[in-house]
C-alpha cells in the first residue's frame, strides 16, 4: 500500500505541474492572440466559472439544478443597481452580489430539500424562470431593456475596459473559484456531499446533517454564480434578461455533464466546448446549432460518464498518520495513556459504566403504521455498559424500535429518555450526535468510497476547527485533520481491517463490510451502539468472532443493543435479553431465564431443536425462517 | 458508474491525451486569429443573425447588401478598390454578437453596415466603437443606440420614439379614438416602441385603457383579448412581431371583437394574412417604408426577386442604402480610416437612397425618417395613409 | 360573472393541449424514470407532419373528414415511429448509465429535433389551412366555439381510453408492473424493450394528435413552438404526481386555467410565475404532486 501511494502522489505532481503550466498559458493567452480570441476565451472562463459552480450542486452533492442561470442573473443585476443606481464601485458590489446570490440559494435550495430528484428538475427550472420573467417585469430591473451603463472597473486608477484586461480580470475569478472548488471538494462538506450521493438516509444516520449539507450544496454553488454574474456585468456593461434563460441554465449543466460531473478538469474541459466549439462551427451557419446536438447526442451514448469523468474518491491515510496510529495503539496496548487525540476510549463513557448508570428510558412506546400497531406500549430501560439482545420473530417490531430510537421514524406515543433528557423526535444525524450510533440490516457502506473514508465520515461531525478554517487550511486545521485521519485508522484496525483502508467499501469481502460499518459507527464514539442483525450472512467462525468484537466494544466504554436471530450468539453474549412478539414485550430476564421461559419458548423458540453452545456449526439453522 | 481496475479513469495514456487535446484546443483558438488583411478590396462587415429564429431576416437584410456591393463594385467600386463584404452570424444573442464583431474588427473592416435585433446590435456597437469603426444600422430602431454618446453610430431606419407618436396622431387624428389599448410582447423592442405610444397617447388625451404584455409563444391569447374586450378601447394596437400579431387578431375576431387592430412595423409580414385569414382584413400597420412602395425602388424589387427567387423583406431595402451610404462616405473622405469614415458619414445631408434622402443628426439619427401606415386587403398590404409635411393624414395613392 | 366563465372555457381548452402532451411525459417517466425533455418537440414534429400531409393532400380534393383523419393518422404514426426511434438508439443503451446522462441525451434530442426541422422546413412560420369553422354558440354571455368543444371533448376521449387501455389492458397491466419494478417484470416474461417502445409510441401518438389539433385550431406552427408547450406540459404532470395517468389530466386542465385566469385577472406576462409558483407550493406540501404516490424508503 506504501508503494501505491507513492506512485499515486507521483502521478498527482505530473498532474499538477501540467495544470500549472496550461494556466499559466491561459493567462499570457492574451499577449499573443487577436481580440477575437481573447473575446471567446472570456466566454470560456465565464462559462468555466459557472460550470464549477454548478459542479458543487450536480457533481459533488448529486443534485439535479435546471435553474442554475438564477444565480447568475442575481449576481449581474446586483452589481448594475447598486453601480448604476447607488454608485457603487465594481469591487463594492462584489461582495453583496455573492451574499444576494448566496441567500437566494437558500430560498431556492429549502423547499427542495425533501423532493425527490427529479421533482428536483421542474421546482429549480421553475425558479430560474421566476426570477427571469421578475427581471423583465420589473421596471426597477429595466425590464425587457435591462440595465446598461454599468462601468467597467478600474484598479489604482487604471480602467479594465479592453477584453484582454477584463480577460485576466476573469482569469483570477477563476483561479480563485478553482481554487475553492478543489479545497471544497476535499473538505468534510465534500466528503457529506459524496455521502449523500451514495447513501442518503445512511449518511443521515451516521451523523451526517443531510438537510443542511444539501442546503449548503445550493449556497455554495451560488455564491459562484453570483461571482460570475458580476464579471459579465463588468464584461458588457449592458445586461438584459435574454442572457439568464432556461437555456442559458442548460447549457451549464451541458457543460458539467459532457464534461463529467464531479470533475474539474473535466467542468473545464466541457466549457472550452461548449463555449469554443459553436465559435469553430460558425461556417455551419444555419447547420451550426444541428451540428452540436448531434455531437452532444454522439458523446453521451459514447461517453455517458463524460470526457473526463471525476477519478473516483480513494482517500487513505498518509504514511505519518499511519504511524501514528500504530504508536497509539502500542502505547495502550501496554497500559500507557496515548496522546490523548488519538484515544478512542470515551472516559466519560468508561465512567458511566463504572456507575452503572441508566442510558435510555423507554416508556410506553408505540408506534402505528395506518391500522397496524407496530410496537404497542413497550417499556424498556438500557443500563450503560449492558450488552442487551433484542429478539423475536420477523414482524415482532424490533427494527421499528430502533427506528425509533435513532430517530428514523417518529412515535405515535410514548416517550423516550436518553441520559436523562427527553429525545426529541429531530432528524435522525442528531441522535447520532447525542451519543446514539447504529448498523443496518443490510449493509449500507457508501460504496465508491474507501474504507478510510466511509469512516471519516461517522467521525466529522466532531471536528471542532471551524470551516472556514479547514478550507483555508490553518495550520490548526491541518493538525486536527492529522489527529483525526490518525484516529480513523485506529477504529479501522479495532475492528481489524486496517490493512485494507485504502480499498473501495464495495470491494471489500462481506465479513469486512460488516465490519467496517461498525468501525464508522464507532467512530462518533457513541454511547450506545445499535447493531441490526450483525451476523446475518456469516459463518460460524466469522460469528465468534464477532462476539469477542463486540465485548470488546463493551470494554470500550459503549453499551451494546443487538437485534439478532442466532440464538448462540444472542445467548453467548448478552447479559439482558428483551423479547418481543407481534409489538409487544413477553419476556425479559438473564439468557438462561429467557431460554427455559415457556412464553417465549410457544411464541418463538417453538420446536427447532439444536445443540446449545457458541460453537455450534449449524448456527446456521436459523430458527426463523 | 463502473469501477474499473481501481478506479483510475482508463490509463494514464489517455489522461495524457486529453491534456494534450486541452493545449491543441486553445492553440487552435489562438491561431484562428487571422493575419493582418493585406488586400486591395475594403471590407465592410455586416453582423447579422444567420443562425437561429431570426435567420430569415438577417439573410434578407445580407442579400439587400450584396446587392448594393455588386452594385458599387459594377461601377468601378470606391476609391479604386472592390468593396468586400464580410458576414458574420450573431445570431440575435448578446454573447454570439460580441464575438461576431471582434471577429470583424480582427479581419480589418473598416465599417459596417447591418444589425438586426437591437440586444445584439447593442454589444456590438460597444465593440465597434472601442476600435473606432463606425456602425451603420439598417434595422434596430431602440432609440438606446444612438443615445450612448458615441459619434460612430448611424441609422438608416427610424427609431421607436418617433414611430410611437406616429402612431398615436394616427389614432387620435385619423381614427379618431378616444379609448386605446397597447399590448407588447415583453421584448426590448416592442416594449420600446409600447411604451413610446402611450407616452405619446397619453400627451394627445387619448386614454390608455389598457397597457400590458404577453408571453410569446403561448398561441392563446383570448383570456387578454377577453380582458382587453370588457375594457371597451376604440383601438388595439400591438407593438410585437407578426407572428403573434396574426394569432392575436384572429383571436380577436373570434371572439367577436370588432374594433381596429393596429401592429407596429414588426407586423409587416404576409405570414399575419396566412395565420389570421380573411380576420386581418382591414389591420393597420404603421412602418417605415416598404420596399414594394417606395417609388424609387422599383428596380430594386425586381433585381431582388430575380435573384434570390423571393421578394425582398421589409428591412433589406434599408440595408441597401446603409451599405450606400457608407460606400459614399468613403468616397467622400478619401480615405480607409475608420474615423474618417465616421467624421464624412456624420457629414452626409442629402445621399439619394432608395428610402429617401439620406441625412443624420448628430446622434447619428437618420434626420428625415418616414413613417407610413399600411392596410391588409386580402392577402396583401396596401398603401393607407401618411401625414403631409403639416402632419395632416391623407390617402396614398 | 360572464367573464368569470369565459376564462374558464378558455382555459378548459388550453389546457387540453397540455394535458395531452403531459400524458406522454408521464408515461414515459412511469416506466423508465426519465424526463423526456424533447417531448416538447415531439409536439411540434406532429404539428408539422400533419401541415405536410395536408399539403400533400390538398390536390387530391379529398371531403373534408376523410383529409383531417388521414392527416391524423399519418401524423400519429409518423411521430410515433419517430418516438420509438429515438428511444432505441437514444434512450435504451442509456438506461443503466448514470441519470443525469439520459437527460442531457435528451436535451440534445430537443435541439437536434428543433434544428432538424428549422433546416428542412426553413425559419419562417408555416400556415395550416383554414379547415374549422369559426362558428360557435352564446352560452350565459359567454362565446363558445365548436372547434372549442371538439378539441376538449377529442382530449377527454383520448384520456379516457388510455387510462382504460392501462388499467384494463393485458398490455397496460403489463406497463404498469413494469413501471412498479423493471426487474421483477421481466422475470415474469414480460418483452420489456417492446413495451417501453410502446410506451414511447402511445406517448409520441398523442403528442402528435395534440400537435395536429393545435394546428387546426391556431393555424400558425414553426419549429420553436414546442418550447413553452413542453415546459408547462411537464409542469402539469409534475403538478398531478409524474407517473400518474389522471394526475396529468388532472395538472393539465389546472394549468390551463391558471394562465387563462392569470392573463386575464392580472396580465398574460406573469403566467409562468404563477403556474411556478403554484407548482412550488403543492409541492412543497404534497412532495410527489397532487395525486403521487408516497415512496416509502425500508430502512
Amino acid at each position: 500500500m506504501r508503494a501505491q501511494a507513492s506512485r499515486a502522489s507521483g502521478r498527482t505532481q505530473t498532474s499538477w505541474l501540467v495544470a500549472i503550466v496550461l494556466l499559466a498559458a491561459a493567462i499570457a493567452l492574451p499577449a499573443f492572440a487577436s481580440g477575437y480570441v481573447v473575446d471567446v476565451g472570456l466566454t470560456i472562463i465565464t462559462y468555466a466559472i459557472l460550470g464549477l459552480g454548478l459542479n458543487i450542486v450536480v457533481g459533488y452533492a448529486g443534485l439535479l439544478d435546471l435553474g442554475y442561470a438564477a444565480f447568475f442573473a442575481i449576481g449581474a443585476y446586483t452589481t448594475a443597481l447598486l453601480e448604476t443606481l447607488l454608485h457603487f464601485s465594481f469591487w463594492a458590489t462584489l461582495p453583496f452580489s455573492i451574499v444576494f446570490a448566496g441567500a437566494s440559494g437558500v430560498v431556492i435550495g429549502y423547499p427542495t430539500l425533501r423532493l425527490r430528484s427529479d421533482y428536483l428538475a421542474i421546482v429549480t427550472l421553475g425558479f430560474g424562470e421566476i426570477t427571469r420573467i421578475v427581471a423583465t417585469n420589473l421596471d426597477i430591473t429595466g425590464g425587457p431593456n435591462g440595465i446598461y451603463g454599468i462601468e467597467p472597473p478600474s484598479l489604482f486608477g487604471f480602467e479594465i475596459s479592453s477584453p484582454h484586461a477584463v480577460y485576466e480580470l476573469g482569469m483570477a475569478f477563476f483561479i480563485v473559484v478553482l481554487l475553492f472548488a478543489v479545497r471544497l471538494g476535499r473538505s468534510r462538506l465534500g466528503r457529506a456531499w459524496t455521502s449523500i450521493r451514495e447513501d442518503e438516509a445512511a449518511a443521515e444516520a451516521v451523523g451526517v446533517a443531510t438537510l443542511r449539507v444539501k442546503m449548503l450544496a445550493y449556497v455554495m454553488g451560488a455564491l459562484i454564480g453570483g461571482l460570475a454574474g458580476s464579471l459579465f456585468a463588468a464584461r458588457f456593461g449592458t445586461i438584459d434578461p435574454t442572457a439568464f434563460t432556461y437555456l442559458q441554465s442548460v447549457t451549464i449543466l451541458i457543460i458539467v455533464v459532457m464534461g463529467g460531473r464531479g470533475s474539474i478538469p473535466g467542468v473545464i474541459l466541457g466549457a472550452v466546448i461548449v463555449a469554443g466549439l459553436p465559435e469553430l462551427l460558425r461556417f455551419l451557419n444555419l447547420w451550426r446549432i444541428f451540428g452540436f446536438a448531434v455531437a452532444l447526442v454522439a458523446l453521451m451514448l459514447l461517453r455517458p460518464q463524460g470526457l473526463w469523468p471525476a477519478r473516483i474518491r480513494r482517500a487513505a491515510p498518509r504514511p505519518e498518520e499511519e504511524k501514528r496510529a500504530h504508536e497509539a495503539e502500542a502505547a495502550e496496548a501496554q497500559g500507557k495513556e496515548s496522546a490523548p487525540a488519538v484515544a478512542i476510549a470515551d472516559s466519560g463513557a468508561i465512567d458511566a459504566v463504572a456507575a452503572r448508570e441508566t442510558l435510555m428510558q423507554v416508556s410506553n412506546l408505540e408506534r402505528r403504521f395506518g391500522g397496524v400497531r407496530a410496537i404497542g406500549g413497550i417499556s424498556f430501560e438500557v443500563r450503560s455498559g449492558e450488552i442487551l439482545a433484542l429478539i423475536g420473530p420477523n414482524g415482532a417490531g424490533k427494527t421499528t424500535v430502533f427506528n425509533c430510537l435513532t430517530g428514523v421514524i417518529r412515535p405515535t406515543g410514548g416517550q423516550i429518555r436518553w441520559r436523562g433528557e427527553p429525545l426529541g423526535a429531530g432528524a435522525p444525524h442528531r441522535n447520532v450526535h447525542r451519543g446514539i450510533a447504529r448498523t443496518f440490516q443490510g449493509i449500507r457502506l457508501f460504496n465508491h468510497m474507501s474504507a478510510f473514508e466511509n469512516v471519516l465520515i461517522g467521525m466529522d461531525h466532531r471536528l471542532h476547527t471551524p470551516f472556514v478554517a479547514e478550507l483555508v487550511g490553518t495550520r490548526a486545521a491541518r493538525s486536527e485533520a492529522a489527529e483525526h485521519a490518525a484516529l480513523g485508522q485506529r477504529w479501522l484496525d479495532l475492528v481489524g481491517i486496517g490493512a485494507r483502508a485504502s480499498e473501495y467499501a464495495s470491494d471489500l469481502p462481506y465479513g469486512d463490510q460488516r465490519r467496517l460499518e461498525i468501525a464508522r459507527a464507532l467512530a462518533s464514539q457513541p454511547r450506545l451502539l445499535l447493531l441490526d442483525e450483525p451476523a446475518a450472512g456469516m459463518n460460524p467462525t466469522e460469528k465468534h468472532a464477532l462476539m469477542a468484537q463486540i465485548r470488546r466494544i463493551r470494554d470500550l466504554g459503549v453499551t451494546v443493543l443487538l437485534i439478532e436471530h442466532d440464538m448462540a450468539l444472542v445467548m453467548g453474549v448478552s447479559d439482558r435479553i428483551i423479547v418481543m412478539d407481534h409489538g409487544e414485550i413477553i419476556a425479559e430476564g438473564a439468557p438462561a431465564q429467557i431460554q427455559n421461559d415457556p412464553v417465549v419458548i410457544d411464541a418463538y423458540l417453538g420446536t427447532a431443536e439444536e445443540d446449545d453452545g457458541p460453537d455450534a456449526t449449524d448456527g446456521e439453522k436459523s430458527l426463523w425462517s | 458508474m463502473n469501477v474499473q481496475n481501481n478506479g483510475t479513469p482508463d490509463a494514464p495514456r489517455l489522461r495524457g491525451t486529453l491534456h494534450a487535446t486541452l493545449g491543441a484546443v486553445i492553440l487552435a483558438l489562438a491561431a484562428l486569429a487571422p493575419g493582418l488583411a493585406h488586400s486591395d478590396t475594403i471590407k465592410i462587415g455586416v453582423p447579422v443573425p444567420l443562425s437561429g429564429s431570426s435567420a430569415a431576416a438577417g439573410t434578407d437584410i445580407l442579400n439587400g447588401a450584396k446587392l448594393a456591393a455588386a452594385k458599387i463594385n459594377a461601377a468601378g467600386g470606391v476609391l479604386g478598390k472592390q468593396i468586400e463584404l464580410v458576414p458574420e452570424d450573431d445570431a440575435c444573442d448578446a454573447q454570439t454578437a460580441v464575438q461576431a464583431a471582434q471577429k470583424l474588427v480582427d479581419a480589418g473592416v473598416v465599417a459596417v453596415a447591418g444589425g438586426y435585433c437591437s440586444s445584439a446590435a447593442l454589444p456590438e456597437l460597444s465593440a465597434f466603437h472601442r476600435a473606432g469603426i463606425p456602425y451603420v444600422l439598417d434595422a434596430s430602431t431602440n432609440p438606446k443606440l444612438t443615445e450612448m454618446g458615441y459619434n460612430t453610430v448611424f441609422r438608416t431606419i427610424g427609431r421607436d420614439d418617433q414611430q410611437g407618436p406616429f402612431a398615436a396622431s394616427f389614432m387620435k387624428n385619423a381614427l379618431r379614438a378616444r379609448t386605446a389599448a397597447v399590448i407588447d410582447d415583453n421584448t426590448t423592442y416592442s416594449k420600446g416602441l409600447a411604451q413610446n405610444t402611450v407616452d405619446a397617447l397619453k400627451k394627445m388625451g387619448v386614454d390608455v385603457v389598457y397597457a400590458e404584455s404577453i408571453t410569446p409563444g403561448q398561441m392563446d391569447y383570448s383570456p387578454t383579448l377577453t380582458k382587453v374586450a370588457s375594457l371597451k378601447p376604440d383601438v388595439i394596437y400591438y407593438t410585437g412581431y407578426f407572428s403573434e400579431a396574426g394569432l392575436l387578431v384572429k383571436e380577436a375576431r373570434q371572439l367577436g371583437l370588432k374594433m381596429t387592430i393596429m401592429g407596429g412595423d414588426a407586423t409587416n409580414d404576409p405570414t399575419l394574412m396566412k395565420t389570421a385569414g380573411p380576420a386581418a382584413d382591414g389591420m393597420i400597420i404603421t412602418t417605415s417604408p416598404l420596399a414594394q412602395f417606395l417609388s424609387g425602388a422599383h428596380d430594386y424589387v425586381d433585381q431582388y426577386t430575380k435573384t434570390y427567387g423571393q421578394g425582398p423583406g421589409p428591412y433589406s431595402v434599408y440595408e441597401y442604402d446603409a451599405v450606400g451610404v457608407t460606400a459614399k462616405a468613403i468616397a467622400d473622405a478619401k480615405s480607409t480610416k475608420p474615423a474618417a469614415i465616421a467624421a464624412a458619414l456624420h457629414k452626409i445631408n442629402s445621399y439619394p437612397g432608395l428610402t429617401g434622402t439620406i441625412g443624420f443628426d448628430p446622434k447619428g439619427d437618420r434626420s428625415r425618417a418616414v413613417y407610413i401606415t399600411i392596410i391588409v386587403r386580402g392577402d396583401e398590404f396596401e398603401p393607407y395613409q401618411r401625414q403631409d409635411a403639416s402632419g395632416k393624414w391623407e390617402m396614398m395613392k | 360573472m360572464s367573464t368569470f366563465l369565459q376564462f374558464v372555457v378558455e382555459g378548459l381548452t388550453i389546457g387540453s393541449f397540455y394535458a395531452l402532451v403531459a400524458l406522454g411525459y408521464t408515461m414515459v417517466y412511469g416506466i423508465i424514470r426519465l424526463i423526456n425533455f424533447a417531448h416538447g418537440d415531439l409536439f411540434m414534429v406532429g404539428a408539422f407532419v400533419g401541415w405536410t400531409a395536408l399539403g400533400t393532400l390538398a390536390a387530391a380534393r379529398l371531403p373534408l373528414a376523410l383529409a383531417l383523419v388521414v392527416a391524423f393518422a399519418a401524423s400519429m404514426l409518423a411521430t410515433g415511429a419517430l418516438g420509438v426511434a429515438i428511444a432505441r438508439v437514444a434512450y435504451q443503451p442509456l438506461l443503466r448509465a448514470p441519470r443525469l446522462s439520459i437527460l442531457i441525451t435528451a436535451l440534445g434530442i430537443s435541439l437536434l429535433l428543433e434544428n432538424g426541422v428549422l433546416i428542412a422546413y426553413g425559419a419562417g412560420f408555416r400556415t395550416y389551412p383554414h379547415l374549422l369553422t369559426q362558428t360557435g354558440f352564446d352560452v350565459l354571455q359567454v362565446h363558445i366555439t365548436f372547434a372549442q368543444v371538439g378539441i376538449v371533448a377529442a382530449s377527454f376521449a383520448l384520456m379516457l381510453g388510455l387510462y382504460l387501455f392501462v388499467h384494463h389492458t393485458f398490455i397496460g397491466t403489463a406497463m404498469r408492473a413494469l413501471a412498479i419494478d423493471q426487474d421483477a417484470a421481466r422475470l415474469m416474461g414480460i418483452d420489456v424493450e417492446r413495451l417501453i417502445q410502446l410506451t414511447f409510441f402511445i406517448g409520441s401518438a398523442l403528442a402528435a394528435v395534440a400537435g395536429v389539433m393545435e394546428g387546426l385550431f391556431y393555424t400558425q406552427i414553426n419549429f420553436f413552438m414546442g418550447f413553452v408547450l413542453g415546459l408547462r406540459a411537464f409542469t402539469a404532470a409534475v403538478l398531478g404526481g409524474i407517473g400518474n395517468i389522471p394526475g396529468a389530466m388532472v395538472g393539465g386542465f389546472l394549468i390551463g386555467l391558471l394562465e387563462a385566469f392569470g392573463a386575464g385577472y392580472v396580465s398574460s406576462q406573469w403566467t409562468d410565475v404563477f403556474v411556478f409558483g403554484v407548482l412550488i407550493a403543492v409541492l412543497v406540501v404534497k412532495p410527489t404532486g397532487l395525486f403521487g404516490e408516497r415512496v416509502v424508503e425500508r430502512m
